[in-house]
This record gives C-alpha cells, sequence and structure tokens, in this order.
C-alpha cells in the first residue's frame, strides 16, 4: 500500500481517491501522480471508473474520500471554477448561443480579463487550432472535428495548469481522428500543458501518452511509459486490453535456479522467468510479433496447427488452434514461409525472454 | 411526386378547416364587422367612443396590469420549476409532471370558486398570516387585485412549465459543466448559458400566460366582481347584462388586437434574441 506523506508532491496528486455509486465502488482508493507538462492517458474498459476519476479532478464530482493537490495545493474543496483545471468534454459541450470566437472566450469573460487582451487571445487559440477562417461562425454549423479544435481552444484559452480530456476523439472517423491525436499531443508539448486524457482505446493511449494509466474495476493496475505497458504488462488485465497477445494457460512444474521457471501447458512445456510457486495455475502471454516459424534453441518452441492466415496489408497474422478460448497467434511484417495453408501443423518458437506469465484468475 | 402526394394529404385537412370556418372564422368576421357598423353603415365612431372615455382607459389599464402582474409571478413561480423538472429523473419526473398536469383536468369555475374559500376574511391565507404575525386581524382577500393576480397564477401557471420545462430539457448539462470549468461562477453560468438558451421557452411560456390572462373572464368574475371591470369582462357585460352589442364588439377587437400582437410580439422577440445571444 502506497504511503500518504511519503513521496514528494508531483504536479497532479490524487491521493487514495474513492467513490461509490449506491452500493457500486466505482473508485476503490485510486493513487495517481503526473508531472509537470506530462500527458497521461487513463486507459479501461467502459465502467473501470476513468471518468469517474476525471471528473473528480475536474470537481464536477465529489470524491467519498481522498484528496486532489495540484500545483502544491489542495484543491479537493474547491468548487471547479476556481480549480483552474480545464475539460475537453467527449460532446464537446460547446455553447450553441455562441458563435466559434465567443465560445474561446466564455471563460476569458467569465474570469473578468482586461477586454482589450482578450480579442488577441482569442485570435491566437484558434489560430493554433487553425479555426480562424470560422471566427464568426455558429458553431452548430461545424463539423465535428472543427467542433473538437474549438473545444480545445476554449479550454486553452484561459491557461489551465491541467487539462483534462474525456474522450474526445471517438465520436470522429478513423482518419481525422489519427491527424488530431498527433495535432493535438504537438499542440500540448508546444504549450506546455499537462493533460491527463480518459480513452478505452488503446491505440490512442499508445500513440499520444507519455505515460498510461491500465485502469480496471476502480484501481490502476499499472502506470508506465506505453513501450513498457506493451512489453511489459504488469498484469494479466493490462496484457489482454492492451495489444494483441498469445495466451496460454499453464502449471507451474518447477522452478530452477533464480526464477526460471518450467510450465506444464497443452503445448508441452514452456520456460519463463518469474516467481510462481511450483503448482500454482498461471497465463503465458506472448506478444505476437515476437513469435517466429521454425524452431529455436534456447527459445520456447512449439507446434500448432494454422487456423487462419489474415493479410492485413503491411502485417500478417496467422491465427493457430489452441484449444481453449484465447487466441493464439503469430504477426509478422516480413513474408511468410512459402506454401503455408490452414490445417498445417507448424514449429514456431519466441525467446524465453519475451514469456510473460501472470497467476491465473479464475479461468474465464 | 411530392407535389402530388401533398395535394391528396390536404384533403385531410379539410374537416378541420371546414370546422374552423365555421365556428370561429365566420363569428369572428361578424365581429370584426359589427365594431365598424353604425345605423348608417360603415363608421369607427365606436372606437373613437370608447377611446374618449376615461373610463375605457381605466379598463384596459386594469386588463394589462392583472395581466403583467399574473405573467411575472407566473414566471417567478414557474421557472424554477420547469428547471426542477427538467433535471429530475425517473419517478420524481413522473411525479412532477402529474402535479402539474392533473389539476388542469380540473374545471377553472371549480378551481375559482376553491380560490374564494381560501381567499375570505376566514380562509386558509388570511388566518396563516394572521398566525404568523405578519397580519394583526383577519382580512379579505377576495375581490380584491391581489387575490385576483394569486388565483389567476395557480390557474395559468401550467402555460408557463410547459414550455420552458420543454426547451430546458433539451439543454445539455454539460454545457453549464464546461462554463464551470471554464472558470464560470454559478450566477455568471445561469446569466450567460441556461437563462439565454431557456428564453425561447420564456417568451412563450410568457406569451401563454399573458394572453390568457388578457382574455380571462370567470377567474375575474368570481374572484374580484363586477366592481373591477377588464376588457374581457366588459365584453361579457356588454353582450349578456347591456345588450350592447356595440360596445361589445368594440371591446371584443381591441382585446384581439392585443393578444394578437402578443403572439406576434414574442415571435418576433424569440427569434431576434435567439439570434443576437
Amino acid at each position: 500500500m502506497p504511503e500518504l506523506i511519503s513521496h514528494p508532491a508531483a504536479f497532479l496528486d490524487i491521493r487514495r481517491a474513492s467513490k461509490s455509486f449506491g452500493a457500486g465502488k466505482v473508485l476503490d482508493g485510486v493513487d495517481l501522480a503526473v508531472e509537470r507538462g506530462e500527458f497521461v492517458s487513463l486507459l479501461g474498459p467502459s465502467g473501470c471508473g476513468k471518468t469517474t476519476l476525471l471528473r473528480i479532478v475536474a470537481g464536477l464530482l465529489g470524491a467519498d474520500q481522498g484528496h486532489v493537490m495540484l500545483d502544491g495545493a489542495d484543491i479537493s474543496a474547491k468548487p471547479p471554477h476556481h480549480r483552474d483545471v480545464g475539460v475537453v468534454f467527449q460532446s464537446y459541450a460547446l455553447f450553441p448561443h455562441l458563435t466559434v470566437a465567443e465560445n474561446v472566450a466564455f471563460g476569458l469573460h467569465a474570469k473578468g480579463t482586461e477586454k482589450s487582451s482578450i480579442r488577441p487571445i482569442v485570435a491566437k487559440f484558434l489560430d493554433l487550432v487553425h479555426m480562424s477562417a470560422f471566427a464568426d461562425r455558429s458553431v452548430k454549423a461545424l463539423s465535428g472535428g472543427q467542433q473538437q479544435r474549438v473545444a480545445v481552444a476554449r479550454a486553452l484559452a484561459v491557461g489551465p495548469k491541467l487539462l483534462l480530456l474525456d474522450e474526445p476523439f471517438s465520436a470522429l472517423d478513423r482518419k481525422l481522428r489519427e491527424t488530431m491525436q498527433i495535432e493535438l499531443k504537438r499542440l500540448l508539448r508546444e504549450l506546455g500543458t499537462t493533460a491527463v486524457f480518459v480513452t478505452h482505446d488503446q491505440d490512442e493511449a499508445l500513440i499520444m501518452s507519455d505515460r498510461i494509466a491500465v485502469m480496471n474495476r476502480g484501481l490502476i493496475e499499472q502506470l508506465a511509459t506505453p513501450d513498457t505497458i506493451y512489453r511489459r504488462p504488469a498484469t494479466a488485465f493490462a496484457l489482454e486490453f492492451v495489444g494483441l497477445s498469445t495466451r496460454l494457460r499453464g502449471k507451474v512444474s518447477a522452478m530452477e535456479g533464480a526464477g526460471e521457471l518450467l510450465i506444464d501447458t497443452a503445448f508441452g512445456s514452456i520456460r519463463a522467468n518469474g516467481n510462481h510457486l511450483p503448482g500454482s495455475s498461471v497465463l503465458i502471454g506472448v506478444r505476437p510479433e515476437r513469435m517466429v516459424f521454425g524452431a529455436r534453441d534456447g527459445a520456447n518452441t512449439v507446434a500448432a496447427a494454422i487456423q487462419d492466415i489474415v493479410f492485413q496489408g503491411s502485417r500478417i497474422q496467422v491465427h493457430f488452434v489452441s484449444g481453449i478460448d484465447e487466441p493464439f497467434l503469430l504477426e509478422t511484417g516480413g513474408e511468410l514461409p512459402a506454401g503455408l495453408a490452414p490445417g498445417q501443423q507448424v514449429p514456431l518458437s519466441w525467446s524465453i525472454a519475451d514469456t510473460l506469465v501472470y497467476p491465473a484468475g479464475p479461468s474465464a | 411526386m411530392s407535389g402530388a402526394r401533398l395535394d391528396r394529404m390536404i384533403w385531410l385537412a379539410l374537416p378541420a378547416v371546414a370546422y374552423l370556418a365555421v365556428v370561429y372564422a365566420l363569428p369572428l368576421l361578424w365581429l370584426l364587422g359589427r365594431s365598424v357598423t353604425g345605423p348608417d353603415g360603415f363608421t369607427i365612431a365606436q372606437f373613437t367612443a370608447f377611446f374618449a372615455d376615461p373610463f375605457s382607459w381605466r379598463v384596459m389599464g386594469n386588463t394589462l396590469r392583472i395581466a403583467f402582474w399574473v405573467t411575472l409571478l407566473s414566471l417567478v413561480i414557474g421557472y424554477p420549476v420547469a428547471i426542477a423538472m427538467a433535471r429530475a429523473r425517473g419517478l420524481m419526473q413522473v411525479m412532477l409532471l402529474v402535479a402539474m398536469i392533473l389539476p388542469l383536468s380540473i374545471g377553472v369555475v371549480v378551481k375559482a370558486f376553491a380560490w374564494q374559500i381560501v381567499l375570505r376574511r376566514d380562509g386558509v391565507i388570511s388566518q396563516g398570516l394572521v398566525a404568523i404575525g405578519i397580519w394583526a386581524e383577519p382580512q379579505r382577500l377576495l375581490f380584491t387585485e391581489a387575490g385576483l393576480i394569486v388565483g389567476a397564477t395557480n390557474v395559468f401557471l401550467p402555460f408557463m412549465i410547459l414550455p420552458i420545462y420543454s426547451v430546458v430539457k433539451l439543454i445539455d448539462p454539460r454545457l453549464t459543466e464546461a462554463g464551470a470549468t471554464l472558470g464560470a461562477s454559478p450566477f455568471y453560468r445561469f446569466r450567460k448559458i441556461l437563462l439565454p438558451l431557456a428564453l425561447p421557452g420564456i417568451v412563450s411560456g410568457s406569451a401563454f400566460v399573458f394572453s390568457m390572462a388578457v382574455s380571462m373572464f370567470v377567474i375575474p368574475s368570481l374572484l374580484i366582481g363586477d366592481r373591477f371591470q377588464t376588457l374581457a369582462t366588459l365584453t361579457g357585460r356588454s353582450y349578456l347584462l347591456m345588450r350592447n352589442e356595440a360596445l361589445g364588439s368594440t371591446t371584443a377587437v381591441i382585446l384581439l388586437v392585443i393578444a394578437v400582437s402578443i403572439v406576434v410580439l414574442s415571435t418576433w422577440l424569440s427569434k431576434r434574441v435567439g439570434r443576437s445571444l
């Protein structure tokens, strides 16, 4: 359990945040520290508590317990309009009775910014999101992508200490989404804005984040860089939720030396590094692109039957018969060995270092 | 194709059009005609005579003053109710809606009689105000302007609440949240977000209540009596008691002009306000 006082306060420091709705515990004592200028994603399935956590940080929802510290001050008791925390909503929530420029100016007027300085600020932020040409349009006449730009400009124009984004790309089509992701990431880096981003889209989180917090059932299961989350998922949930993986079930048969495991599976004995007692049930995970065709010495080698070959342009996936309700696939960016066909039994291998092991939950 | 379709569809409206023409448009035309006809044919003498009489101005003043206060009171009471109804969920919302709509099924006469009892010298209001020490002794509210305003507000309140409710219900609650995260205080949010967006509902609710309050007949007849005349009660008296069709049609036309102006004005206002805000 993390100690309450021991770590020095980060720029945004959420401590033991808890929230229940009725009998359902949505947040179960979440700790999260975000450094100044960092872009952190809260990634998880719907209902994992990520949006609830975001609303608590914004002050739109009160936590049952816990504290939110921002820039050294405890803002837990402050109303949203005294927090300096900007929000870009999923639905954008633009004011329909105002023009684009008036929307961006809203917060400046509300905060009593000197009238003469509002116009240049609005112009600057509309320019940053490439919406200057639309300044006098009604927001109702804008496309989804344009509304999203205005929502970002509006939130940033007041100069918040922290920007929260609640699935801002979910309403956009895929191509536009990818453009906007890169654009927004660049904009926030240029401005040095600290941002917390809520998403259920793992690709989005991997592309945009400095660090990702993988959330499940009201808790953060892992907080790490995208690279670490992908290569070294800390829990079976993180493995399953982020990226594709081949998963096998097995039982530890022996522990040799310093954490070298021998695991019995339906595909024979698998070697892995980890600390699990002999006899315990485990889940084995391998990223599909770490697997190769052919047997290798000093690596885990199995033989499996091809179920499907899926061509995806730059990559090819080969799915194998796993015998259990878990995926078993290999992914390659190169060429397949000649003459592969479904039904064929082929040897595969992957290195011991790429073999991830987790305690097996109730098999589901 | 769609033109031919529309042509055929138009026949569906025929019964309603015929009905309205017979029971509404024709009497109205007769009324308008009667107001500008004298013994010697066309004349505006009835209008000039009416506007020359100070009593007429007092009647018009009474009518507009009462309608104004009823509208204002309905707005002040109705707006928060409409917001509460729009924000309520599930059973609570249903209960609020029923509580508002159910009284509409009770006739205006019954309600007015009920208010007679409430507003009497020994009625609930009088006794209540004495009990909490605001009034030294029981007073009669019945047959006073205040009593009329209170009673009429009660009857017309749903017509203020419903239009506001239907507009506010469509306002995304995220908008005020967005306002808050942009640094706007609750009052600023109300002034710059909720109020402008609710304004079309406020304007149409006010137009409803005002035009009904201007032309109400039963309620003033029962709650304030003959000493206090409005355009509507004067019209009624002219026809029913004084058998003065000339005066009755004149006041009726003036009343009509006022009511139509309100509808036109409010339509124009809500369009204009919607644009400028």
